[in-house]
C-alpha cells in the first residue's frame, strides 16, 4: 500500500470520513475520478501527473453530499478551487478531510482551512507558458480578427454544456440558459446563441475561475475556452490585485465596491 | 429509396447482407475517385484533422483535407442526417392575417460521407429504423435518401474501441453502400447497395473475386457477451451498482451529442408572434431537465437514474422497442466524457452475476 493509501484507510478506520473521492486506474488505463467508500477499497487509490480532473467539482453533486464526511484528494487546481469555494461560503452543509501530496511525495492532510490557504499561496502557479503564448497570439490580433477567430471557434460548440459540469465554480442549482421565462439565452446550438452562452459563463466566472483549465480540456469540440476567463484574470490582477483560489476570505472583483474603485472606464 | 437493411446486432434475427459488387480500387485512384465525388456536385463529408489534434468530421472541398490516419472521430456523423438545429419550419403572419408556413427541403444537397468507421455506418441503420418506423419522419427521410455512406474497415483501434462485444466487427458492411478495407496498395471494395453502385466509376475500379478481410483488420478483443448482458440486464433495474456507477457523472451532454445513435429531441420556437422558426435541437438524458415536467415534478431526481436511462436505452429499451442493441461500441463516449466514465464497464458492472 502506498502512503496514500494507508492514510486513506486510516481515516475510514477512525472515522473521520465515510467517503473519499480520489482517482484510479480505469480499464481504458488511465486516471478516473473515484468514489471510495471504505478502508477495504483505499488500495484503488492513484496519484500520479495524469491525474488532471479538478474534483472540487463533486463537493457539490447531491450524491456525494449524502455522505457528509468527505474526504478529498487534490491536485492544485482542486485545492485552488477549494479556497475559492471557501471564500464563497458553499461548504456549510458537509464536514471535509482536504489531503493532497507534496512535492516531496509526502502525504498532506490539511488540520484548518488556515493550513491549506498557506499551502495554497506557497505554491500558486503561474498561467502555463502553453496558454501565455496563445493569450499573447490573441492579443496581437485586431478587434476584427479576434472577433473572427472567437465567432469560428464557437461555431463548432455543440451546447453539451461539458465545460459547464466540470466547472466547481459553475454551481448554480439553477443556470441561466434553462431559464425559460423569459429565455436568455436561445437553446439551440447556432453560432450567435453559442457566443451568447460563452460570454454569460465567462462573465460569471470573472475574478472566480481559477484557472483549472478543465473546461478547454474537457471541450469536445476542442475550443481553448478557458482562455476566456484567464484573460479576465490577468485585467482583475493589474486592475484590483485579485487572484481567485488564493485566499479563503478573497472578494471578487464584481461582487464587492470600494469608494477608490477605479473608474477609468467612466468617460 | 434507402435499403433497408438491419444490422447484425439485431437480437439475433439479423438479416446477413452480401454484396452486390466486389472491386478493387488502387490507393494510386482514391484522390481521383474523391476528387470525382466532388465534381459531380455533392457534398462530401469526410474526417478532418484539426488545429486541436483531434479528427472532425467536414465539409470538404479536396482530398488532401482528409486525414486517414485516425481512429475515430471526435464526433459522430449523425448530423449529416439529424442536424444539431434542425429547421422544421418558419411561419410569417402577413398583411391580411394568415400565416404562411414554409418548409422547404429541396435544397438539402447530394451528401457523401466518406471515412465513416463500420460501426458508424452500422449506426445509420438504427437511426433509420427510429426515424422511420413508425410515424416516418420526413426530414430524416429526405437527408438519409440524399446520403450515401462509404465506409473504411479499421486497420488500428484504440482500448475504448469495444465494437465486437456488440455484434459487429472492424469490417462489418451493415449499413453502408460501400465499404473500402486497405490491402496494401489497393483498397478491397464492397459494394453493397444500388446508391454504392452508382458511385462505381468503370474507369478506376476492377472486378475481383471475395477476399478474407481479416488480417487487415484491428484486432478488438471482446468485453462482455451481448447475449448474457441482455439477459442480465433485464433485471439490472435495481441494482445497487448504478449509484456507483454513476457517481463520477457530471451531466452534461457530451456523451449523448457524440454518440451515433442517441436521437433525443427537444422542440424549441424561435421567434415573436409576427415570424419565427420551429426548430429541433438535440438533447441529452443527461441534463437535469431533460425529464423535468412543466408541473416542475421530475420523476428522475439524480444522475444515477440518468445514467441507468442512458444505458438501460442502449441495451435494453431500444431491444424491446426496435429489436436493436443501440450501442455500436464506437467508443465515442468513453474518450470523450470530462470523467471518463466508460459504458462498457458500467454496463460490465451492473449486469455482474
Amino acid at each position: 500500500m502506498t502512503k496514500l493509501q494507508n492514510k486513506v484507510a486510516e481515516l475510514f478506520e477512525n472515522g473521520t470520513i465515510n467517503l473519499m473521492i480520489g482517482f484510479k486506474n480505469a480499464l481504458t488505463n488511465q486516471p478516473v475520478p473515484c468514489f471510495i467508500e471504505n478502508a477495504s477499497q483505499a488500495e484503488l487509490l492513484i496519484y500520479t501527473p495524469e491525474c488532471k480532473n479538478n474534483l472540487a467539482v463533486y463537493l457539490h453533486k447531491p450524491e456525494v453530499k449524502q455522505s457528509k464526511k468527505i474526504g478529498i484528494f487534490g491536485n492544485m487546481a482542486t485545492l485552488r478551487s477549494i479556497v475559492q469555494l471557501t471564500s464563497e461560503n458553499q461548504f456549510w452543509d458537509i464536514e471535509k478531510t482536504i489531503l493532497t501530496i507534496d512535492a516531496n511525495d509526502e502525504v498532506i492532510v490539511f488540520a484548518n482551512m488556515e493550513e491549506l490557504e498557506t499551502y495554497v499561496q506557497e505554491n500558486f502557479p503561474d498561467i502555463s507558458e502553453e496558454d501565455l503564448k496563445l493569450l499573447a497570439y490573441l492579443d496581437s490580433l485586431t478587434r476584427e480578427e479576434r472577433w473572427n477567430y472567437w465567432t469560428e471557434q464557437f461555431t463548432a460548440c455543440i451546447k453539451c454544456y461539458a465545460c459547464r459540469a466540470v466547472c466547481p465554480m459553475c454551481y448554480c442549482s439553477q443556470c441561466t440558459v434553462e431559464c425559460n421565462q423569459p429565455q436568455w439565452v436561445k437553446v439551440s446550438s447556432k453560432t450567435s446563441g453559442n457566443m451568447e452562452w460563452h460570454t454569460i459563463r465567462a462573465m460569471h466566472l470573472a475574478g472566480r475561475c481559477v484557472n483549472c483549465g478543465e473546461c478547454g480540456r474537457t471541450c469536445p469540440a476542442g475550443i481553448p475556452i478557458h482562455l476566456l476567463t484567464a484573460r479576465m484574470n490577468q485585467d482583475l490582477f493589474k486592475e484590483f490585485g485579485t487572484r481567485p483560489g488564493f485566499s479563503t476570505k478573497g472578494e471578487y472583483a464584481l461582487n464587492t465596491f470600494k469608494v477608490d474603485d477605479k473608474e477609468g472606464f467612466i468617460k | 429509396m434507402t435499403k433497408k437493411v438491419l444490422s447484425n446486432n439485431l437480437s439475433g434475427n439479423g438479416i446477413n447482407t452480401f454484396p452486390m459488387e466486389l472491386k478493387i480500387l488502387t490507393s494510386a485512384n482514391i484522390p481521383t475517385f474523391f476528387n470525382n465525388l466532388l465534381q459531380s456536385g455533392k457534398v462530401v463529408v469526410a474526417p478532418v484533422l484539426k488545429k486541436n489534434g483531434k479528427v472532425y468530421f467536414e465539409s470538404v472541398e479536396s482530398y488532401d483535407q482528409v486525414s486517414t490516419d485516425y481512429i475515430q472521430t471526435v464526433f459522430s456523423a449523425k448530423s449529416v442526417v439529424f442536424p444539431k438545429v434542425e429547421e422544421l419550419f418558419s411561419y410569417t403572419k402577413k398583411e391580411d392575417g394568415s400565416v404562411e408556413i414554409t418548409n422547404d427541403m429541396s435544397n438539402v444537397p447530394e451528401t457523401v460521407i466518406w471515412g465513416l468507421r463500420p460501426c458508424d455506418s452500422s449506426a445509420f441503420n438504427y437511426l433509420t429504423e427510429f426515424f422511420l418506423k413508425e410515424n416516418p419522419d420526413s426530414y430524416y427521410k429526405t437527408r438519409k435518401e440524399r446520403t450515401t455512406l462509404i465506409s473504411v474497415s479499421c486497420a488500428k483501434a484504440d482500448d475504448a474501441c469495444f465494437c465486437t462485444s456488440v455484434g459487429l466487427n472492424p469490417g462489418s458492411t451493415e449499413g453502408c453502400d460501400i465499404l473500402l478495407t486497405a490491402m496494401g496498395d489497393f483498397f478491397y471494395t464492397e459494394v453493397m447497395t444500388e446508391k454504392g453502385k452508382a458511385l462505381i466509376d468503370a474507369k478506376l475500379f476492377t472486378d475481383t473475386e471475395e477476399k478474407s478481410k481479416e488480417e487487415f483488420l484491428a484486432k478488438i478483443n471482446i468485453k462482455f457477451s451481448i447475449d448474457e448482458v441482455k439477459e442480465r440486464i433485464q433485471n439490472a433495474y435495481e441494482s445497487s451498482e448504478w449509484k456507483h456507477e454513476s457517481m463520477g457523472c457530471l451531466s452534461c451532454g457530451a456523451c449523448a451529442f457524440s454518440c451515433p445513435t442517441c436521437t433525443c429531441f427537444d422542440i424549441q420556437d424561435e421567434g415573436t408572434t409576427e415570424n419565427g422558426k420551429r426548430l429541433r435541437c438535440w438533447d441529452a438524458c443527461g441534463f437535469g431537465q431533460f425529464t423535468q415536467h412543466a408541473s416542475g415534478h421530475n420523476p428522475k431526481t439524480n444522475q444515477t437514474a440518468r445514467r441507468r436511462q442512458r444505458l438501460l436505452h442502449k441495451f435494453k429499451y431500444s431491444v424491446e422497442n426496435l429489436g436493436i442493441v443501440s450501442c455500436v461500441g464506437c467508443g465515442r463516449c468513453i474518450r470523450i466524457c470530462p470523467a471518463h466514465l466508460n459504458i462498457f464497464e458500467n454496463i460490465l458492472n451492473v449486469t455482474k452475476a
